[in-house]
């Protein structure tokens, strides 16, 4: 049996901006099952970062709730759902948003530094990982020293640090040249086949949405269609 | 984890950096300079007063300090003294007659406290011999020789060898009238004394007060350690039961008192210096904090709770702080104990200062606990500067921050 993973109930987001409201979600409804590969499309202000920013648990609903994989986010407290993002939920940002200070091995690492995890264990992961994305060589490169697609991939590899059962990616291939986002692309839909990690993204790339199997458009706030397809 | 980027993260931006661990640094050897100088000067002028003025104790007798009349005096002082002499505390002890009386020369008069010492002990008591500016120091050897201030001969229009005249009443109530000669004038780190202190042979005014020879009204011990203070001071007492046993400290409140006030300005001036470097990492920090909004969202979001956010933000302060602090430690230990053996000399300003019986030439000085109470105290004040900006990182909303360009 199939097992639901992100459940958005009634999801409303209005943003009061200098006193006048703002209307970014309008009861959504959302229903996804374990291992999906999920695009959000719609025109800009549409509600995609919106919406995966409530079911990352990084910003509440004004109505609604959302649960992910059994647990009801948006009743819990910050630690907790810091905590919970830290063990469940991947992040992968539109503009890479690694630590600069840190090395590509050191930025994967980290999540796992963040969850106890020995260093032995860490270090295994981390080159695992690295070999996910094909990054085995750059492992000692700080972000300023990795192209946008390197970086992009080092995000993805962080994003699936602590094993998660999502990875919410909000326009990850938008800075991207046409072959690093093909290859990204690639790695997570490789990812997603092999290891049954839901992938949830928002995009307005052509390519991105031709591999999806699900495609949600949202506009002014509402989904506007739902339609599964068969990926490129 | 933590330790390490914040380490990494102080490196971001370099120039950032040095400017506040040159600030800390900067603040620090102030914060301990100035310390050090007013230590310095309090010190000179607490040796000043004790060593030129007044010695560490003083006995009177105790209708001599009410009264201020020659007549109340400690009558068997020469047994007291022989007997404070032999006590292996006391680096010099000496004995004095005293009165009020008045000093005339052919143009002006003014009112003044007539000592009458005796010179040889003098020169170890309170050195006067070294105040000597013109003439000599009681070398003539004639009875009628008196030494007063540079300033109360300008203000009496004599000069070396011109003859004055004293009065003052004797312990019969007398009027007594007696000339004396100017055989030196003195200049002290004292103006305002200057102008009041004259000294005469203490036989001759003996003799003119009608006292007996061991009679005397002013006991002055100076002590070879200040440590043995109070316990000489009961030891004196023991001497003298019915005198009145006083310490420097004691006899000059006024001294307390501008020590006193320039504590205060050491205070304000320190406060001041805290302030400010509270501002520069303030205000340095929290631009560091506002342009990493975006990685501090980035954080949040990935799994770094709020309290290591807040920890991150402090940590920074802290190292950059541990750089500065023992810079400026350094730097602070290096120029106190230059110039505790050079001095600073402040000559332009030592006319006005010579009033409150400073000197001239400063020698700084501190001690080690004070080296490490400002040092805790500005470490404190980075760290305590660090909270704002580490605040202001809590505000965030991670959903927010990551969408800031």
């Amino acid at each position: 049996m199939v097992k639901t993973i992100i459940d958005a109930h009634n999801i409303s987001k209005i943003y009061d901006k200098k006193m006048v409201p703002i209307m970014a979600l309008q009861d959504v409804h959302l229903h996804i099952e374990e291992g999906e590969f999920v695009a959000l499309v719609g025109p800009s202000g549409s509600g995609k970062s919106t919406l995966l920013n409530m079911i990352g648990g990084l910003d509440d609903p004004t109505n609604g709730s959302v649960i992910v994989d059994g647990v009801e986010i948006t009743k819990l407290r910050e630690n907790k759902l810091i905590d919970f993002r830290l063990r469940n939920i991947g992040f992968v940002f539109q503009s890479f948003n690694l630590i600069p200070v840190l090395t590509a091995k050191e930025n994967i690492g980290f999540v796992l530094q963040l969850q106890n995890v020995s260093k032995k264990e860490r270090e295994k992961r981390v080159m695992e990982l690295l070999h996910q994305v094909g990054l085995e060589d750059k492992e000692n490169s700080k972000p300023g020293e990795l192209s946008g697609g390197q970086q992009q991939r080092v995000a993805v590899a962080r994003a699936l640090a602590s094993k998660p059962k999502i990875i919410l990616a909000d326009e990850p291939t938008a800075n991207l040249d046409t072959k690093a986002a093909e290859n990204l692309l690639d790695i997570m839909a490789k990812l997603n086949k092999e290891e049954k990690i839901t992938f949830l993204f928002s995009t307005h790339d052509a390519r991105v949405i031709k591999k999806a199997r699900r495609v949600i458009t949202l506009v002014d706030g509402k989904v506007d269609s739902d339609v599964q397809q068969i990926p490129d | 984890m933590l330790l390490q980027i914040s380490w990494r993260n102080i490196w971001r931006n370099k120039t950032r950096s040095f400017v506040v661990i040159c600030s800390i640094i900067i603040g620090l050897w102030a914060g301990i300079f100035i310390l050090a100088f007013a230590w310095g000067l309090y010190q000179n002028n607490i040796d000043d007063t004790v060593y030129r003025q007044l010695s560490h104790i003083q006995i009177h007798n105790p209708l001599f300090t009410k009264e201020n009349e020659s007549k109340y005096t400690i009558s068997n002082s020469d047994e007291i003294l022989q007997k404070l002499q032999s006590n292996k505390n006391v680096a010099s002890v000496s004995s004095r007659v005293i009165t009020l009386g008045m000093i005339s020369s052919p143009t002006n008069a003014s009112g003044i406290k007539i000592f009458g010492i005796n010179p040889l002990v003098e020169k170890t008591q309170i050195v006067l011999n070294e105040n000597v500016r013109q003439g000599a120091y009681f070398e003539t050897g004639k009875e009628n020789e008196i030494l007063i201030g540079e300033k109360l001969a300008k203000k009496l229009k004599i000069k070396l060898k011109s003859k004055v005249v004293l009065t003052f009443t004797n312990i019969d109530n007398e009027i007594i009238t007696a000339a004396f000669r100017v055989g030196g004038l003195y200049r002290s780190k004292n103006i305002s004394l200057d102008e009041v202190n004259v000294y005469v042979q203490k036989n001759e005014l003996v003799n003119l007060l009608g006292l007996q020879d061991s009679e005397s009204n002013e006991i002055a011990i100076l002590l070879k350690n200040e440590e043995q203070l109070d316990s000489m001071k009961i030891f004196s007492s023991s001497l003298v039961p019915k005198g009145k046993v006083e310490d420097w400290k004691t006899l000059s409140p006024e001294l307390g008192m501008v020590i006193e006030s320039f504590n205060l300005y050491t205070y304000i001036i320190t406060g001041i210096i805290l302030l400010a470097l509270t501002f520069g990492i303030v205000n340095t920090m929290l631009m560091s904090v506002l342009e990493r909004f975006r990685e501090l969202g980035m954080l949040m979001a990935i799994g770094l709770n709020k309290s290591k956010i807040f920890v991150m933000i402090l940590l920074e302060t802290l190292y950059l702080t541990l750089m500065g602090c023992p810079i400026g430690l350094l730097i602070g230990w290096l120029s106190v104990n230059f110039f505790e053996k050079h001095g600073i000399n402040i000559s332009m300003f030592s006319e006005g200062l010579a009033a409150y019986g400073f000197s001239s030439i400063i020698y700084t000085s501190l001690d080690n606990q004070k080296y490490m109470i400002v040092a805790i105290m500005y470490f404190i004040t980075a760290l305590l500067s660090a909270i704002y900006p580490a605040y202001k990182a809590l505000q965030l909303n991670p959903s927010e921050a990551i969408r800031k360009i």
